[in-house]
Formats: structure tokens, sequence, C-alpha cells
């Protein structure tokens, strides 16, 4: 039998930083080990190999039986990209409130402050949001917002045009202009590994065409974005995803975030969701 | 001045805070401590063999403690925020300045435990910190009964940039800060000083800005 | 039957200030607005959940501080930044509770009460303090009379009012007597601290 859940990659680790005492974490619930054996990374639990592999960054790893590849960044492998291992912050949320305020920007002049958004620029305009049945993804696409530092390399504040792209249950992925780059798209995800339904682990990544700016900055400038929304996470009510309208009331601007609960209630992908109104 | 910074890290904070409240000029040199781990570097243990952040460099002299940098940027660009009105303003100081090294090894420790995963024995520095903001809350409602809106007098001084970060950081360790109305309207007054610059975790006061009547083009 | 909680001291919510409180088990976002206003309303945007009391106040409005909506006095959403022209329907609206002012103390009821709470008078507002215990506070010396509990902390007479709290944790409000000096109130504030010491020691 086929679990929606328990079917989906997961990121356990960053290969980078994955040191020879290896890394006893959770997921689902369940303890896991990440550890090198013979060279290669292997991940178990319960007694249990289960499959996994290093993609982006990360070793991804699949508690049941993987009902699909890995979903592919394609400009993973683009040449002159950098590629950027942010490193993980916890938070005690669910990893669906985390994917679903990554795909947020409204929030920008209130969260990020004089970097992603500010005052007056408040407004979010018509963008189109679609559940692309083909490759079963939520895309939001002609997403335009004023910021007043879009990137470490920009230098002012610039109209940045966004898409987001939900390839799986707990990844996000973004793709925003890129000021060094006009034509092509910075990528920058958030992939969540779901330890319980209200507590998660996220590993922000990003792929740059950024020659310029030190390693170092891009990773800070990354980890002060999420932070900022750290405190936002794990201050929402119920803790649980509510994928049942009434709980909430939605706007416009949240066309993305609608599209999603209605993708994970339609896909039976309930983990970290609140489904009855309390 | 060079200061070896983390953009996390609420003790490198410190430094940036009253650098921008005094106008000193900061050059900032990133350190990756989460993921990678620099302060734990060979290059960077040449520079602090201790492996902590904050260090200052500023010509041959190198500071590898929080306190030690404020006072030297305060001294160099603000001497008022070293707050010698009186013997008793300056030993205040001095009291919190210590004071915050406690913050730092509990709230702070919390902190880095519940965000980043880094070892810690989290009940018992969840524990210390609520001490600690017991005993800040208690000083300060002390200061108010006798007229004083400070941690060290009736202005701002380096006691409050000492204490302020980690006061307002402590639910990142799951260390409520609910409980403490004088925490609560102390950190306002230091939010509202000219210059304030933010932290993550720690947002401005967006009731300084009026609110946004009509629409940008 | 509801009955009016005491909350806060007026003194530690001036204007442009919320702050969370616990009612009968129940969060609520307490705030004052710039002209002096005061509100407990349910602490949860309508939109996404997020605590109100983590909010900002400008003139005599509660905005969320994740998505920037505003709330009017009497709940009702009335602007929402991410469209600046819409005007917000209805249906947004932050649930609004009864708080009221009375003798230097902020007081709060979730249903409508008939009675007014009580105002002490003679007394100055102290300190709130928190206890991660419960309070008992005849054990602890005090006597009730007016509608608070009556005794001495530090060699100063104060009126002390229990604000009981979810996982049996309470909050004391203090009030000390009119004529206490400076000096006094130092002491009497030192006295609340043994108190918590003892009332903590009792019961771990």
């Amino acid at each position: 039998m086929t679990d929606p859940i328990r079917d989906e990659w997961y990121p356990v680790a960053l290969v980078s930083q994955l040191g020879p005492e290896g890394r006893d974490t959770r997921l689902l619930g369940e303890p896991v080990r990440v550890a090198w054996q013979d060279g290669a990374i292997i991940v178990t639990s319960g007694g249990h190999t289960l499959p996994s592999q290093q993609r982006y960054g990360h070793v991804w790893a699949c508690p049941g039986t993987p009902a699909r590849p890995l979903f592919d960044i394609p400009e993973a492998d683009q040449p002159g990209r950098r590629l950027v291992d942010v490193g993980l912050v916890r938070v005690k949320c669910s990893p669906l409130r985390a994917v679903e305020n990554f795909l947020d920007i409204a929030h920008f002049p209130f969260v990020h402050t004089d970097i992603l958004g500010a005052e007056p620029h408040t407004e979010v305009g018509k963008y189109d949001v679609a559940i692309r049945e083909e490759v079963d993804e939520v895309w939001a696409t002609k997403v335009h917002f004023y910021q007043p530092q879009a990137a470490k390399s920009a230098a002012g504040g610039i109209t940045t045009e966004y898409m987001y792209r939900v390839p799986a249950p707990t990844v996000s992925i973004l793709y925003k202009t890129c000021p060094p780059r006009p034509g092509e798209w910075d990528v920058i995800t958030l992939f969540v590994q779901p330890l319980d339904e209200e507590l998660c682990e996220v590993w922000p990544w990003m792929a740059l065409f950024d020659d310029d700016t030190p390693m170092t900055d891009l990773i800070h400038f990354q980890q002060t974005i999420f932070l900022q929304d750290r405190s936002i996470l794990e201050n929402q009510l119920p803790h649980r995803l509510p994928l049942d309208p009434g709980m909430e009331i939605p706007t416009r601007a949240d066309l993305t975030s609608i599209a999603y609960r209605r993708w994970l209630k339609r896909r039976g992908y309930t983990y970290g969701a609140q489904l009855v109104a309390a | 001045m060079i200061l070896y910074d983390y953009a996390l890290s609420p003790d490198c904070y410190k430094i940036r805070l009253l650098a921008a409240l005094t106008g000193a000029k900061l050059t900032l040199r990133a350190v990756d401590f989460h993921p990678g781990g620099e302060h734990r570097s060979p290059a960077f243990l040449a520079i602090n063999p201790g492996g902590t952040i904050p260090v200052m460099q500023d010509g041959t002299l190198t500071l590898t403690d929080s306190a030690a940098i404020l006072t030297f940027v305060a001294a160099k660009s603000g001497p008022a925020w070293l707050g010698d009105d009186s013997p008793e303003m300056r030993a205040r100081v001095a009291q919190w300045l210590a004071f915050a090294q406690r913050l730092s090894a509990s709230i702070g420790k919390a902190r880095t435990h519940d965000m980043l995963q880094k070892p810690a024995d989290i009940v018992a520095c969840r524990k210390a910190g609520v001490q600690c903001l017991r005993e800040i809350e208690a000083a300060l409602v002390e200061r108010h009964l006798t007229g004083d809106a400070f941690l060290a007098g009736n202005r701002p001084t380096l006691a409050d940039i000492a204490c302020f970060p980690h006061s307002m950081l402590a639910p990142d360790g799951g260390i409520s800060v609910d409980p403490y109305p004088a925490i609560r309207l102390w950190t306002r007054s230091v939010r509202a000083l000219p210059g304030f610059i933010e932290m993550p975790g720690i947002h401005r006061l967006h009731d300084l800005k009026p609110e946004p009547v009509g629409v940008p083009e | 039957m509801p009955d009016w909680t005491p909350v806060a001291l007026l003194r530690d919510l001036p204007p442009l200030v919320v702050m969370p409180v616990t009612v009968d088990g129940v969060d609520l976002a307490l705030w004052r607005s710039a002209s002096g206003r005061i509100a407990a309303w349910a602490d949860r945007c309508p939109h996404r959940g997020m605590r109100l009391s983590h909010g900002f106040v400008r003139g005599e409005a509660l905005s969320c501080i994740y998505h920037g909506w505003s709330y009017a006095q009497s709940g009702q959403c009335q602007r929402i930044p991410a469209h600046p022209d819409l005007e917000p329907p209805e249906a947004i609206r932050v649930p609004v509770h009864h708080a009221t002012e009375a003798g230097g103390v902020i007081w709060v009821a979730l249903d409508t009460v008939t009675t007014a709470p009580p105002a002490l008078a003679g007394v100055q507002p102290l300190r709130s303090v928190t206890l991660d215990a419960r309070f008992d506070p005849a054990s602890a010396g005090l006597t009730e009379s007016g509608g608070a509990w009556r005794g001495t902390l530090g060699g100063v007479a104060v009126a002390v009012l229990v604000q009981p709290l979810p996982d049996n944790r309470c909050a004391l409000h203090v009030l000390a007597e009119s004529k206490a000096s400076p000096t006094d109130l130092v002491a009497a504030s030192r006295g609340i601290e043994t108190l918590r010491r003892q009332a903590e020691g009792v019961s771990a």
C-alpha cells in the first residue's frame, strides 16, 4: 500500500557538513541516522536502510517506497552558478507552515523590512497560479514586488519578478530576478525536513549568479531572511496548517497558498496539517 | 575597526548596534559560524585562540570579549555610552557588562541549541535564563521607582546595549518574555533610540512610522 | 459566572503598547491606542493565525506584524496593505472582549459582566510578577478585604490581586499604600521577590 507521506523524499543532512560521527535526526517522528559507510552515505531507521541519494548539496531519504524520482532543478547544473549551502535552522512549527510562508510575498514589508519590502510599497498585484497536472506541481508566475534590497548583490531598490514552484509537499523553490545577469533567474530553495507534525528543520539552499559576494555573506544574507520568518512561524495558531477553508481568511495575494493547501489535500498529504476547523 | 561578525549572533549584534547608535564605522568580516564552523578553523584561531566571536581588530589591538569591544567602541566614538555621570552609574555599567556574560551562557546557549542544534543542557540553560530575566526585570522596576528608565540610570548606556539583545531573543531558545512588563517597556525604549538597527528576531517598532496614506506609483 | 480578571497594571500598558495576557485559559492581545483606549482581543489574526500580541499600534488601530492587516476598535479589519484599495469584507473581524481600567489596574472579562471591578483606594501601582507556582494568599499571611488581598511586604502595606494562569502558574498585581516613598517601594518590590521564592520553593 502506498502512503503519500512516507513515499516522499526528504532532506536529512548537508553533505558538506556530515562529519565522521554522522548525524542522528528524526523524520516523520521516527529516529533516523545518517552516516558514512565505506565512503558512501547511508540512511537508516529502525534497523532498515532507507532509499537515499545526494543532490543539491543535501542527503535525501525516503521512509517508504519512493513514489517518483527526486524533483529536478535543471539550474543546479548550469555552469557559472554558485551553489550555497545555507545550513539548517530548527523551527517549532508545522513543516507545511514553513513552506507556505516561503510562498508568501505580502509579509515582506513587515517582516523583512527594508530588505525584501518596505512601506508604502505593500501592494501585491495580480499573478498567475496553477497546479500543473502534467508534473503534479504548484506554480505561481508573474509575481512582481518592489524590493529595497532584493539580493546581496542588489545595490538599490528594484521591482523584482518571482516565480514559485512547489515540486514536493515540503519543498519550495523560488526563481527571482537576478540583478547581475538580466534574463537569468536566481534559484533559492527551502528544503524542509519534517521531524514531527509541529517541528521541522529547514535547509535553505541557493544556486546564484553572483561572482562578487563572498560565500559567507551570501549565507548570512539568507540566514538573516529566514530567521526573520522564524519568530512568525513559531507564533501562528493553530500550529498545524488548516487545509479546510473557514479557519483562516485569505485574499487575492494568497492565491499561491490557496493552491498549495488544495494540492496538499488532494494528494492526501496531511502530515502537519489540520483537517477540520477547530 | 574590523569586526569579525555573524549575522545571527547577539554578541556581534551588540557591537553593530552600538556602532550604529554612535556613528562608528565598522568594517565587517563575516565569519561562517554556522554551518561552516569557521570559528574553529586554523586561520580564525590564529586571530582568536579562544575560537569565539565577536572579535575586533584595530591596528595592532585585538579584542575578543564583547564587553571590552563595546567599551572600546564607546570610548572612541561615543564616550557618553560609558556612563561616567557618577560613580554609581559607572559601577552599574560595569556590573551589567559582566551580567551580560550570564545571559550569553544561558539564553544564548538555549537559543543556539533550539535554533541551530548546538549542544547544550537545555533545561539548565532555560532555568538560568529565566533567573537572569527576573533579575533584569527587578532591577528595571527599582530604576523606574527612582525615576530612571534605563539599567544604569536616566539615560541609555553600554549596560542597556549589553543586555538588550538576549533579553529580546529569549523566545528563540524557548524562554518566554511575556511575564516581564518592565523589560517590555525598556526594550521598546532601546528600539526607539535614534539610529537603532535590528537583527533577525528583533523587529523594529513599526508604530514609529505613520500608516501610509494613498497608493505609491 | 463571568467576572473581571486583573491582567496588568495600567502603568505597564502606556499608549501604543500591545502585550499578551491570558484570561480563563484564553490567550488575548491587550493593547492601548494612541488616545489611551484599552482593548482585549483574541490573540490571533483571522488571516494566517499570527498572534496579534506581536503586532503594532498606530493611532487607534492594532496591526498584525505578519502582513500589516490593521483592525479598528470594533475588531473590524480596516486595511489590508497587500490590497490598499480594497475595502476589507465585514467577515474579517477579531473577537473583542471587555477591558476596563479601575484604580490603576486593567481588568478583562471574556463576556458581559454586570458588576464593576473593584476600585482600590489609597494605593499606588507597584509591579506585576508571574509565579511558576500556585499562590495561596492566606498562607503568605495576606487577608482578603475590599476585593484584594492585604498585608505587608518589605514593611509596606500592600494590596495583591491574583490572576490565575494555565499550568498551575499565576500572576500577582501588587499595589502599595499611597504614602509609600520610592525607598519603601523598592523594599516592597524586593519583598515580592522573596514571596515568589517562597511560593515556588513550596511547590517544587
